[in-house]
């Protein structure tokens, strides 16, 4: 119970912490109440082609098929949050996993994987997930994947310098003494102590991952049996002069739950770095 | 110097051939033969089949395949289009420039606003102009490329019609010389604003936080203890000390400058590599998907070399 | 002997939206010309803060500093800005504890010196400035081969000398050296404090010392003032204080340092840490600690009391105070 009351007082003490959870408690609500806040499934070609916000109904409008925006973007979330939550945890699962090996084990290891993480860093990322997806097939399942296989590096690099810190502190030093084996302590002290960055990083990633997806929606490169607001983008442009509401509403979506993402990243980043933590807030 | 130069130039070859291995390993993933993915399921033309098993070694050991393929980029034979049959180096070659000219103007005008406004706001944290800057540039950081690029068509081009919404030349004008020049750069102006406006905001960061650090080190309240004035302590030691840090961004930048730009131009339909891009996607060109991925990287390697000696020119530290 | 610096009833609050640390309360001193005075804490007990605050170093939003620090009259806590910059350096001058980041790492040391220089002298020939301060180099043993080295070439022993010249570059009537010896070695310590005292008896330098080592102001310093969360606890000359604590904290501190000469005695360390400086307790600040406390310490703040000529301590037991023990 206390417990409970400690963390909401953090989440209270931190605005950008506070947005960031309200957003996400707002969108899983939305996905919930889907039937209910929408008069029409996502996927429904109704007899309205690119009518007006308002017109019959459509809070903001129908796109060129006749589909429902406000259904649209409401159905949208789902396939978001599925991307930026498998994606950012195959991310921060595979960075914390080199990073911590890298980080610990030293030497040669260390060396060869810090490079290659050097080289993922600063390589453009968004051609190779295009071209594995445009090879192996456009299923969100092959998006969410090829994201996660690319965006780890960040997440490594911040576990690396974690564990090259941790592993000179003394209850690592002792357990070694007691005969643990490098990778027992790795799992047992390591990763848990320094994972607190990677978690803030990859609430980070999430917001990337739902940026990559639209993109890759907008090349045309997206899951055509999900809705997803990239797509929506993309199907709307064509009709821009007659139709501004698809694109911009669509947009608009994306920009919330980006911002939802960056505010809760920063507010972890907040709570868990000391050096916010004391300094009081700005 | 010159060792720090020679390990830089090793890591850059090393990106370079980690690309290629890339390259080389999703082909071979990829489901389908690897010849159908070079040539195309629906050239079943026998004698180009051979003399591509012959050329790459596909009916080798892997090793030997791989060896063979590398040797055929460092040739600069990066395979030839499934659906244009033109080699992929000249299809790139040719629209290269105007992206080259898209994305080195944008990058450069990116660091000098971004650095300015991270300086401003540096110098008075927490004050009107650093709160102004702080948010906008968390808004803009948040918005997909081509959304945006979309949003300022429909601001300028449709509704106030001040700026033109596509290409890089007034189409059937014909000019020549310096209005041609007008003309270009007067395309250019959307698709650089949207690029300068999804870059700026890394550079405001930045050099924000940059300057921060470097205000609360103690040679700056050393400085201060001896009673230089702020101007002078900041003109000449928080900016070059500040600074270090935005050069390195610079570098990292450039990927997702290079990134972005594909989709701008897409958008805006401005003849560079990202219309080549989206053709290829649409027919599953993989050849030319390739070639742009590792003309792209190249291009990211090139950087972040001139970076790096940029760099240890401002930091004494590291020339050794 | 003239006074060069009296402090009286300062005191530095750090706030923010949250809480107010109140970092030094009523810290009372008076300086000698040619005097060495060591102050000593723990970690946390306010000396640097005294010591900034005087320096007006602190940041401006987050600090308060009340009460006055008269510099040969003039209150160092109210000069206009441009005031306190004329006496920065040329009267008052500082050296940090850590020397290696105590100077831009991406100038040349004599680059920095020269613009260091000319702060007063604004149209001082360079020539001019660089024999100045190869002048003061030599003083700490070192030559004029710095002025084209980076920070980052030397060791931290060598910016440290560096960084002590600099300080001495306008002799300065009062120089303030904040842990400025604490990174370095024993043997290196030693010589340079040596060669400080021997420097400040030829320009009749006065110190302040900021350190946690009682060894340092026992070998460099004339003078002790002890804090202790936030408090001057005692002051007084060194051979007093060390031979005979007035307060219990310096006690515990002289316990916990091991003396050179005389017979081996157990160390005791002080236990418990310090309090948490935005709430403070009720009566004496050291009460939660003192091996020695009554009841009245633990309801009733001790005032700081004059217990011999030139030695104070806020203790009601001190100078013969009716300890049981």
């Amino acid at each position: 119970m206390n417990r409970v009351k400690k963390i909401l007082r953090t989440i209270r003490d931190d605005s950008q912490l506070m947005f960031g959870c309200i957003g996400i408690c707002i969108m899983l609500l939305m996905i919930v109440l889907a039937p209910v806040i929408t008069r029409w499934p996502g996927d429904y070609y109704g007899p309205d082609s690119l009518a007006a916000p308002g017109v019959n109904g459509h809070i903001l409008g129908t796109n060129h098929m006749g589909q429902d925006v406000w259904s649209m973007v409401v159905y949208g979330i789902r396939t978001s949050l599925k991307v930026a939550v498998v994606s950012a945890c195959i991310s921060g699962l595979i960075g914390i996993v080199v990073g911590g090996v890298a980080g610990y084990f030293g030497g040669i290891v260390d060396r060869i994987v810090s490079e290659i993480i050097n080289v993922f860093m600063m390589l453009p990322t968004l051609f190779l997930v295009l071209l594995v997806v445009s090879l192996f097939g456009n299923s969100i399942f092959h998006v969410m994947v090829v994201i996660g296989l690319t965006t780890w590096p960040s997440n490594a690099k911040l576990m690396r310098a974690q564990a090259l810190s941790l592993r000179q502190r003394t209850f690592v030093i002792s357990a070694r003494t007691m005969g643990e084996t490098k990778l027992q302590i790795l799992f047992r002290y390591i990763i848990p102590n320094g994972i607190f960055p990677v978690i803030s990083n990859t609430t980070m990633r999430m917001a990337g991952a739902i940026l990559t997806e639209a993109s890759l929606s907008f090349l045309g490169l997206g899951d055509p049996t999900v809705v997803s607001w990239g797509q929506m983008v993309y199907d709307g442009k064509a009709y821009m002069t007659q139709g501004w509401w698809v694109c911009v509403f669509a947009g608009l979506a994306i920009v919330l739950t980006v911002l939802v993402f960056y505010m809760m990243g920063d507010g972890i980043n907040h709570v868990l770095n000391p050096k916010y933590a004391k300094g009081g807030k700005k | 110097m010159l060792k720090y130069v020679l390990k830089k130039l090793a890591f850059a070859v090393f990106t370079v051939l980690l690309v290629m291995t890339l390259n080389f390993t999703l082909i071979h993933l990829a489901p389908g033969s690897p010849v159908d993915i070079i040539i195309g399921p629906d050239n079943q033309d026998p004698a180009l089949r051979a003399a591509l098993m012959e050329t790459y070694g596909l009916d080798k050991p892997v090793i030997v395949q791989f060896f063979r393929y590398i040797g055929q980029l460092l040739h600069g034979n990066m395979g030839s289009s499934i659906v244009f049959h033109t080699p992929v180096a000249e299809m790139i070659g040719s629209k290269f420039a105007a992206t080259f000219m898209l994305v080195f103007t944008a990058a450069v005008l990116a660091l000098i606003i971004g650095a300015a406004m991270g300086i401003t706001a540096g110098r008075k944290e927490g004050g009107f102009l650093d709160k102004v800057f702080s948010y906008t540039s968390y808004t803009f950081n948040a918005m997909p490329s081509f959304w945006l690029a979309l949003m300022l068509i429909i601001l300028f081009a449709t509704t106030l019609r001040w700026l033109p919404s596509s290409g890089m030349v007034t189409p059937r004008a014909k000019f020549t010389g310096f209005r041609y020049t007008l003309d270009v750069l007067y395309h250019m102006v959307l698709p650089l604003l949207t690029l300068l406006l999804l870059r700026i905001p890394g550079y405001f960061r930045t050099t924000k936080s940059s300057v921060l650090q470097v205000n609360s080190e103690d040679y700056i309240t050393t400085l201060r203890a001896t009673g230089m004035s702020e101007k002078k302590i900041f003109r000449k030691y928080v900016l070059k000390n500040a600074i270090l840090p935005v050069v390195t961004s610079f570098g990292m930048s450039m990927a997702f400058l290079i990134a972005g730009v594909s989709l701008i131009e897409i958008v805006f339909a401005w003849p560079g590599t990202g219309r080549v891009m989206l053709t290829a996607i649409n027919q599953r060109d993989y050849p030319v998907l390739m070639g742009v991925y590792l003309i792209m990287s190249i291009m990211v390697a090139l950087t972040m070399i001139v970076v790096d000696i940029v760099y240890a020119i401002l930091d004494p530290r590291i020339r050794y | 002997m003239d006074l060069l610096l009296r402090v009286e009833d300062m005191s530095v609050t750090y706030r923010n939206r949250e809480k107010s640390v109140y970092a030094v309360r009523n810290a009372n001193m008076e300086i000698f010309r040619g005097d060495s005075i060591g102050i000593v804490g723990e970690s946390g007990s306010g000396k640097s803060t005294l010591a900034m605050g005087l320096l007006r170093l602190l940041p401006q939003h987050s600090a308060e500093v009340t009460g006055r620090a008269e510099y040969l009259g003039k209150d160092l806590l109210s000069l206009s800005e441009n005031e306190m910059n004329e006496l920065r350096w040329k009267n008052i001058s500082v050296v940090f504890q850590k020397a290696m980041n105590s100077f831009s790492p991406v100038h040349r040391i004599g680059s920095q010196l020269i613009d260091i220089y000319r702060v007063h002298f604004p149209k001082a020939p360079k020539k001019e400035i660089l024999e100045r301060a190869e002048e003061t180099l030599r003083l700490v043993n070192l030559g004029e081969r710095v002025f084209k080295m980076y920070p980052y070439q030397l060791s931290g022993g060598m910016m440290q000398r560096v960084a002590i010249a600099t300080a001495l570059l306008h002799e300065p009537d009062l120089l303030i050296m904040d842990e400025a010896t604490t990174a370095l070695d024993v043997v290196t310590q030693g010589q340079i404090l040596k060669e400080i005292q021997q420097m400040e008896q030829r320009l009749n330098t006065t110190r302040i010392m900021i350190t946690h080592d009682m060894s340092v102001v026992a070998a460099s310093c004339s003078r002790i003032a002890v804090m202790y969360a936030g408090e001057i606890v005692e002051q007084g000359g060194v051979k007093e204080v060390f031979r005979a604590p007035a307060h219990p904290y310096t006690a515990g501190l002289l316990g916990s340092f091991p003396s050179l000469r005389g017979e081996v005695k157990e160390l005791t360390s002080i236990p418990g840490t310090l309090p948490d400086l935005s709430k403070l307790p009720q009566g004496c600040v050291f009460a939660p600690r003192c091996p020695k406390a009554t009841e009245r310490c633990r309801t009733e703040a001790p005032a700081t009391r004059i217990i011999a000529p030139g030695r104070t301590a806020a203790c009601h037991y001190a100078g013969g105070g009716n300890h049981e023990a």
